[in-house]
């Protein structure tokens, strides 16, 4: 290895990347967010869907419907969704 | 608080210290700007970077080991972190002519000193911009950062031989982009940064 141009580069480099500073106002925008930054462990499941798994009885094939209907009726409102058929 | 260590730092941080959020930030700030910026070659990728570091330490201070040296964290973090940014870029294929905003927006002397340093300094830009990104966090890493092969064979997870070729690659490349090896580099480039 050429020592004498590695010394050249590496001192080429640091020259090129002191011209420029990191910003003033770095650390009160850093400290402002962090303030507003919530680091407690946010319980995400609430944004889970979990349907309810309790049985829907099909007495017969005409019934698929309704089945259905009341199953979207009951887990959009267990969530808060609006419900839009037909 | 400055005497503080950066493991007591760490551990105050953990408690949602601000104050110790400041201290570090503070003392590291030019690291993580430095390295972000020469792997990025843009200044205000490199502020934003710098925020986005510390704000990532102060979110996950409870997953850092407070025993083991901070450095090395925030090292891979701004790598990792500029390489994204670099990635993302080059599906946008930002021009050339944006590095030539960046270089005309430093300080002035006299118009014409400052057009002829400019284009020298676009040339380290160029020459750089022009690594493959491996070899660039590498070479940035060694040189810029006076890292050991060690220190960055740990904080890049490779092999100590893999940073001895992607450096011995990108010293080639670097030297020959800058006439380094015929010895045509600009010696206004060369001046001892104080």
């Amino acid at each position: 290895m050429d020592k004498k141009s590695d010394a050249i580069l590496r001192k080429t480099l640091k020259n090129w990347v002191n011209r420029q500073h990191p910003p003033e106002n770095g650390r009160a925008r850093l400290l402002w967010e962090a303030a507003h930054t919530s680091r407690s462990k946010v319980d995400m499941s609430v944004l889970l869907f979990r349907p309810s798994h309790k049985t829907y009885p099909l007495s017969s094939t005409n019934d698929w419907p309704q089945t259905l209907f009341t199953w979207i009726n009951e887990n959009s409102l267990q969530f808060g969704i609006q419900a839009r058929l037909g | 608080m400055e005497a503080v260590s950066d493991s007591e730092l760490v551990i105050s941080l953990q408690a949602g210290s601000l104050e110790a959020l400041g201290v570090l930030y503070d003392r590291h700030r030019r690291l993580v700007f430095r390295t972000a910026l020469a792997i990025t070659g843009d200044a205000d990728a490199a502020a934003d970077l710098l925020h986005d570091v510390f704000l990532r330490l102060f979110r996950f201070a409870a997953h850092i080991d407070s025993h083991r040296p901070l450095e090395p964290w925030l090292y891979r973090m701004t790598t990792n972190l500029s390489y994204t940014w670099v990635k993302r870029r080059q599906r946008w294929l930002r021009p050339l002519e944006d590095v030539a905003d960046w270089l005309a927006s430093t300080r002035k002397d006299t118009p014409s000193y400052q057009a002829e340093m400019d284009d020298s300094w676009r040339q380290v830009q160029q020459a750089i911009s022009s690594l493959p990104l491996s070899h660039r966090g590498v070479v940035v890493l060694y040189y810029v950062d006076d890292l050991s092969l060690q220190e960055i064979s740990e904080i890049l997870d490779i092999p100590v031989g893999t940073v001895k070729s992607r450096l011995h690659y990108g010293r080639q490349a670097l030297k020959q982009s800058l006439g380094l090896l015929a010895g045509e580099i600009l010696p206004d480039l060369q001046y001892e940064f104080t």
